[in-house]
């Protein structure tokens, strides 16, 4: 897994327990799992080969730690992502309003990356309705606003997950050849010093 | 008055203060007993020995090296009447590269001779490390990676020999940049790996697989050569930084696997196994000097704790447990230079690993528990503002606290090393106790053999007693022993003659 080149960094944002591990767990193992299972040693990073058209893109998906008192350091992870997942639980409107807190920290500071949002749980909705806590078409209405895509899902049935990483990954394949050139991760803007040009003169 | 008594008391004749040459000026004993002046001096002839065998051992490096390097690709004139004028800047370099350390000591040199920059070989000279061994190592690990890195260099032929080249020229060109800033030292290395990832590329017609490898190669070689230049260098303040941390850290050893919300138990042998595993990968990260090294370290140590977790959990860690744990794990190691390892990585590190794969993602873990380490107050462990300030100064302690009676017993779930000092505290009171029936045993058979031999002589003095000796008076006849006696004739009766 180490030697697997990544192309796209891939973060997934929401608050503790919305489901991001499950998320993740069901799209790269195709399964939903409940109490003590051991076969995989962590989820915290993944990486994931896509084949969009003629061409293979390999998402690195990062979870990350969902905790308040995380917050102040979240930063530190979506730094140089290509897109964001920003999951929150469709029977917890609280874990809504977290959402709406990344959003607004991944507008100032990574304009690259693109923003998805994703209600988990959607199998308990389907169950019993009156569980819904945060209207599908107030975060359509807020989808629209930021410029960000909008899915609701399910890893215990697997309802639209795949949908939503193909999406990313076709969405990066799509805009990785316009960006590439300035977007490798450090600032290359200053390479005129040209100190490895001269050397190789004399 | 009391002046002369003290004078007295400390008894030094004015001739042991002077300078131990006899220059006429005061000695100290901080430079052996001579003066300043003549301590330089000698100092200076050591060090001048010093360097001239470390550049000698510098140089004949260089020229092996370079006959390898040509042995392997036949004789290539041009390349060697290229790479011959280089020779003495670069081995200036060396010389450079492995004086760290010294940074008081070139300070005060500075202060001495602040012409140093017009004599640009007497500096070189002057900056030297006075601590050989270590010199001597770090130049032997360096010819070790360069012997390797021409090895591997060997397999691609043409284009290794132009990657070689260019890979020394840049070095050399580092050598001349030491007073640029790390920012910008950063941005010449991040450059250099670019740049040479582009021409390989057209090489390679987009094998990236194959680019890739080469360029592990070559950021091993280049960084390992600039390591000692390029590591915390003065320029910044990350060695302030890190005594910061290291201080932080020591402040915050009170905080427990609870506090934290640890998903580990260290109860578990297995678990704790992969808790001091996780340690010791960190701390060694310390002693890597190639970024991707350290990258191993971090994510080897990373694996760890996903073990450790897992086997507590008994399922796979997510980033809600990971984070946490490797908080945990680096105010329990502690690690040397963290600030200064983290820098040296971001600065460094080839950024395609950095900044998307697994590495670059333990990484940005670690860099998010230092920042957690440096911001933690009460609100991040749960605790109230009083309590923390309490802990924090040292008038409390959380373990003791909770659980007065038991706490050797705590003591052993939280560290391991106590567990083992209470179990040999216990195995030592068993032996005490076991010593001390050995003890008495001993001094109950004492006054047992002490009483048999009362009862002994009792005996014998009552026997005594009881059949008294009765010693016969004997006839004391002088032949009475005679055997003989009876054919003795008998005794001549007295006769009387009546007259």
């Amino acid at each position: 897994m180490t030697a697997m080149k990544v192309d796209a960094k891939v973060v997934m944002l929401g608050k503790e327990s919305v489901g991001k591990t499950s998320l993740v767990e069901r799209y790269v193992h195709h399964r939903f799992l409940v109490g003590p299972y051991q076969n995989t040693i962590g989820a915290a990073f993944v990486a994931k080969s896509i084949t969009i058209g003629d061409k293979v893109v390999t998402l690195g998906i990062w979870d990350t730690a969902g905790s308040e008192r995380y917050e102040a350091m979240s930063r530190i992870y979506y730094r140089g992502a290509r897109a964001a997942i920003v999951c929150y639980d469709l029977t917890d409107s609280s874990s809504f309003q977290r959402a709406r807190f990344w959003v607004k920290e991944l507008q100032n500071c990574e304009e690259h990356c693109k923003i998805y949002l994703c209600g988990t749980k959607n199998d308990l909705i389907e169950e019993d309705r009156s569980l819904r806590q945060v209207d599908y078409h107030d975060v359509q209405d807020f989808a629209d606003e930021i410029g960000a895509q909008h899915f609701e899902t399910s890893s215990k049935t697997g309802n639209n997950v795949d949908g939503l990483f193909q999406k990313v990954a076709e969405d990066y394949s799509n805009s990785a050849f316009e960006l590439m050139p300035e977007e490798k991760g450090v600032d290359l803007g200053q390479k005129k010093d040209s100190y490895f040009y001269a050397c190789c003169h004399h | 008055m009391s002046q002369r008594t003290e004078r007295r008391g400390i008894h030094v004749d004015q001739s042991e203060l002077l300078c131990k040459k006899g220059c006429g000026y005061y000695g100290n004993a901080a430079w052996q007993g001579l003066c300043s002046k003549c301590w330089r001096e000698e100092y200076q002839r050591a060090r001048q020995k010093q360097i001239q065998e470390d550049w000698a051992l510098a140089e004949k490096l260089q020229r092996e090296e370079e006959a390898a390097y040509a042995s392997s690709h036949g004789s290539h004139p041009q390349a060697q009447a290229h790479s011959q004028p280089s020779l003495a800047p670069f081995s200036k370099f060396e010389e450079k590269k492995t004086n760290e350390k010294t940074r008081k000591v070139t300070t005060v040199k500075k202060f001495f001779s602040p012409s140093s920059r017009t004599t640009p070989k007497k500096e070189t000279h002057e900056s030297k490390t006075p601590s050989p061994s270590i010199a001597r190592q770090s130049s032997i690990e360096t010819d070790r990676v360069s012997r390797e890195f021409v090895d591997f260099l060997k397999n691609l032929q043409k284009p290794g020999r132009e990657i070689h080249k260019q890979s020394r020229a840049f070095i050399e060109s580092m050598a001349n940049k030491k007073d640029l800033s790390a920012e910008e030292l950063s941005e010449c290395v991040q450059d250099f790996y670019q740049n040479m990832s582009d021409r390989l590329m057209t090489h390679f017609k987009g094998s990236s697989e194959r680019v890739e490898r080469v360029m592990d190669q070559v950021e091993k070689y280049i960084m390992t050569r600039l390591y000692k230049s390029v590591f915390c260098p003065e320029t910044t303040d990350d060695e302030k930084k890190d005594l910061a941390t290291q201080h932080r850290i020591r402040a915050l050893h009170w905080v427990t696997i609870q506090m934290l919300c640890v998903p580990v138990d260290e109860e578990i042998p297995e678990v704790s196994d992969s808790v001091v595993k996780a340690i010791t990968d960190i701390i060694e990260m310390d002693s890597k000097r190639v970024p991707r090294d350290k990258l191993a370290c971090i994510t080897s140590c990373s694996k760890h704790i996903f073990n450790a977790i897992k086997v507590t959990k008994n399922e796979p860690a997510s980033a809600d447990d990971f984070l946490p744990t490797l908080i945990y794990i680096v105010l329990k190691a502690n690690p040397p230079r963290l600030q200064s390892n983290i820098q040296y990585i971001t600065r460094f590190c080839n950024p395609s690993r950095l900044m998307t794969g697994e590495d670059g993602y333990y990484f940005t873990n670690l860099c998010c528990a230092v920042a957690f380490i440096e911001k933690l107050d009460a609100q991040s462990l749960n605790l109230s503002p009083e309590d923390f300030e309490r802990y924090m100064s040292g008038q409390a302690s959380p373990r003791r606290q909770d659980e007065p009676d038991s706490w050797p017993q705590t003591g052993s779930s939280v560290n391991p090393a106590l567990s083992q000092v209470y179990h040999n505290l216990d195995l030592l009171v068993g032996l005490n106790q076991r010593q001390e029936k050995v003890l008495e045993g001993a001094r109950s058979l004492q006054t047992e053999l002490t009483e048999w031999q009362e009862s002994v002589t009792r005996e014998v003095q009552e026997i005594l007693e009881r059949y008294p000796l009765d010693i016969r008076p004997h006839a004391s006849a002088i032949d009475s022993e005679n055997v003989e006696n009876d054919r003795l004739p008998p005794p001549l009766q007295p006769q009387v003659f009546a007259g």
